[in-house]
């Protein structure tokens, strides 16, 4: 009979060492700033680490208390929604969310607006009519305008090949409104170009390694690809080393989409063409004045745009 | 001692209850939000789809075997049923279309595993990737969103106050412990598990119960599609994915042993609402998702390192 004991010990001492030595110190009286949260796709990437930089920077400022969550991958909306849930159980007085799932988030936020809860979405849409048909409000979107970020990728890669190109793409997670606006506007810029020609278009699901594994299948597939438009860099950071274990390394031109770090390194190294630059940290701190603005009664607008830049080799070095 | 007191406190299953008693009373002390009605409401409905996956397992590891398929198969099931709600099919028949289609998948791995004499799990390794592959397939990568009232209510709908999602696992939860213990199939299954060899002598067609446990397998995941479709309003082909990880995890905290014959329901249900809560408190705590993922691993181990010590004494 003892045995069990030891059992329920077991159990509770690992989780009460990690849980009590986390524990953030305002929990149990009524927090003297008001508490906003910051829910991610993922934190597996540098472009939310960056999100989450200017966030806290804004928040420490504002006198806000910022929680950060995120699930592991960007493909699980249910445990997003799951965070969601249980921070609305927290009191706080703001949720500011990048979805995973443009039209499966919409549930959850419902419950955050049935508790009062303002929702300001950053980077990726919600679908509009999932939104209308669960009567959901959000109170601002904070995001680039990614149709225009794909259209200028489209542009840059007509404008460097000279309008002859046999491009293959990879796109993001199917459903998210970002990968689906990149996309659109890539194709758009090059409808009116007959002489670049899409060979394959698959989805890597945002993943570096992904990118990797399907830009090498694609070129066993079609071994005269001179051109690659990823819908962000993580793919395309995995398509250049796909592109180097062909032995192709400088005969493929790739373009990128969200100029992380890395991909300045390799746009400065001359293994990408260029990279369509978001400032997420921007999205981030403005995410955040919106929410201190909510928060005291003020308006904010139901839209705010935040830049983009094409970063090519010149500029790569900023 | 009532008989139902001292059936809860044998020994597999009472070091996890205690468990969980002290991790939610570890929890209700460090955070004032988490002993509210709402928020235990809300971590029933969260275990919810775990737990229903998790009956399934528990037949599949009770009968010393694995399943790694269920995650793809509630994403197979999930877009199959969608697919019929679209075409215009009523509620009923369009579940039970993705029921079959688990059934199905489940059906291909036990014939694989007894016919084809492939060890379980490579078995469902490769059926992980076929219904993943083939849900891809049949939606070209895409969400199928967008359900009408009858099927949101199965997530949002409340009957005498209680989630439905709750009340669904509740019941089928009593339908598993009555399946395992009073009937003869349940009986066979522990046999197998514990020794098939000697089970197959005594004239107990194992071929047959043991492709019934993966059959079962693949219904228990359907149904987590349904709550999960349900849950989101939509079927991602992408759905699912890990979900195995996170019904054995239930499965081995609950006290059953992943080399068969031994283990309980009960277990497995007080296992899945130690992981529910487990990841409720973190959030709720605001502790860093990259520590969340620590301490879970962690407790599993220490859960199934402390069954292994147990059964060295015994």
């Amino acid at each position: 009979m003892k045995n069990w004991n030891l059992k329920a010990l077991a159990i509770t001492v690992v989780a009460s060492l990690f849980a009590s030595c986390s524990a953030p110190p305002a929990q149990n009286a009524a927090p003297a700033k008001p508490r906003v949260a910051l829910v991610l796709k993922t934190l597996n990437s540098p472009f939310f680490i960056e999100m989450q930089t200017g966030a806290k920077a804004a928040a420490d400022r504002l006198g806000l208390d910022l929680v950060v969550q995120a699930a592991e991958r960007e493909v699980d909306v249910e445990k997003q929604m799951q965070i969601v849930e249980n921070l609305i159980q927290t009191g706080i007085k703001a949720l500011l969310i990048t979805p995973s799932g443009s039209r499966e988030i919409v549930p959850v936020l419902a419950k955050a607006q049935a508790a009062g809860i303002p929702i300001i979405v950053v980077d990726t849409r919600i679908d509009p009519a999932a939104a209308t048909a669960a009567s959901v409000k959000t109170a601002t979107f904070i995001g680039s305008d990614n149709y225009e970020g794909g259209r200028a990728a489209g542009a840059e890669l007509i404008l460097a090949t000279e309008g002859k190109a046999k491009a293959a793409v990879l796109e993001g997670i199917p459903g998210h409104e970002t990968g689906d606006s990149r996309l659109r506007g890539f194709k758009d810029a090059i409808k009116d170009s007959p002489g670049v020609k899409v060979l394959a278009s698959q989805t890597a699901n945002w993943e570096r390694d992904q990118g990797f594994t399907v830009f090498q299948n694609m070129l066993q597939a079609h071994p005269s690809i001179d051109a690659v438009f990823a819908c962000n860099d993580m793919m395309a950071l995995g398509a250049i080393e796909a592109i180097a274990a062909a032995g192709k390394t400088g005969k493929i031109r790739v373009i990128g989409f969200d100029a992380v770090d890395d991909a300045r390194k390799a746009i400065d190294m001359g293994t990408m063409l260029a990279s369509v630059a978001q400032f997420p940290g921007e999205m981030g701190r403005m995410a955040v004045e919106s929410a201190a603005k909510l928060i005291k009664g003020e308006t904010v607008e139901a839209d705010q745009r935040v830049r983009i830049e094409l970063i090519k080799k010149a500029e790569a070095g900023k | 001692m009532k008989k139902w007191a001292v059936h809860l406190m044998s020994s597999r299953r009472a070091g996890t209850l205690v468990g969980l008693f002290l991790l939610g009373a570890l929890l209700s002390y460090l955070s004032p939000f988490f002993l509210t009605t709402s928020n235990l409401l809300n971590v029933m409905e969260q275990t919810a789809i775990n737990a229903v996956i998790a009956v399934g397992m528990t037949f599949v590891i009770l009968s010393a075997g694995i399943d790694l398929s269920v995650g793809s198969i509630a994403a197979l099931s999930g877009v199959v049923m969608a697919n019929r709600l679209q075409a215009g099919w009523p509620l009923v028949p369009a579940i039970l279309a993705g029921l079959l289609t688990g059934a199905l998948c489940g059906l291909f791995s036990g014939v694989l595993i007894t016919r084809g004499k492939l060890p379980p799990f490579i078995a469902t390794l490769g059926m992980m990737s076929v219904a993943r592959g083939a849900a891809l397939l049949f939606t070209d990568g895409r969400p199928i969103s967008g359900f009408d009232e009858s099927l949101r209510w199965l997530s949002t709908g409340r009957l005498l106050g209680i989630p439905v999602p709750v009340l669904l696992t509740i019941v089928l939860y009593a339908v598993a412990i009555v399946l395992l213990n009073r009937t003869r199939f349940g009986r066979y299954v522990y046999a197998i598990g514990g020794n098939e060899e000697a089970t197959r002598l005594s004239g107990v067609s194992v071929t047959l119960h043991k492709t019934a446990v993966y059959v079962l397998s693949g219904v228990t995941a359907a149904m987590g599609a349904v709550l999960l479709t349900a849950r989101l309003n939509s079927a991602q082909p992408i759905a699912g994915m890990m979900y195995e990880l996170d019904a054995i995890a239930a499965v081995v905290i609950g006290g059953t042993s992943l080399i068969g014959g031994l283990g309980t329901f009960g277990g497995t249900l007080i296992g899945a609402l130690t992981m529910g809560v487990l990841r409720n408190g973190l959030n709720l705590l605001g502790i860093s998702s990259f520590l969340q993922q620590i301490v879970i691993g962690l407790v599993i181990i220490a859960a199934v390192l402390m069954d292994s010590l147990v059964k060295k004494r015994q």
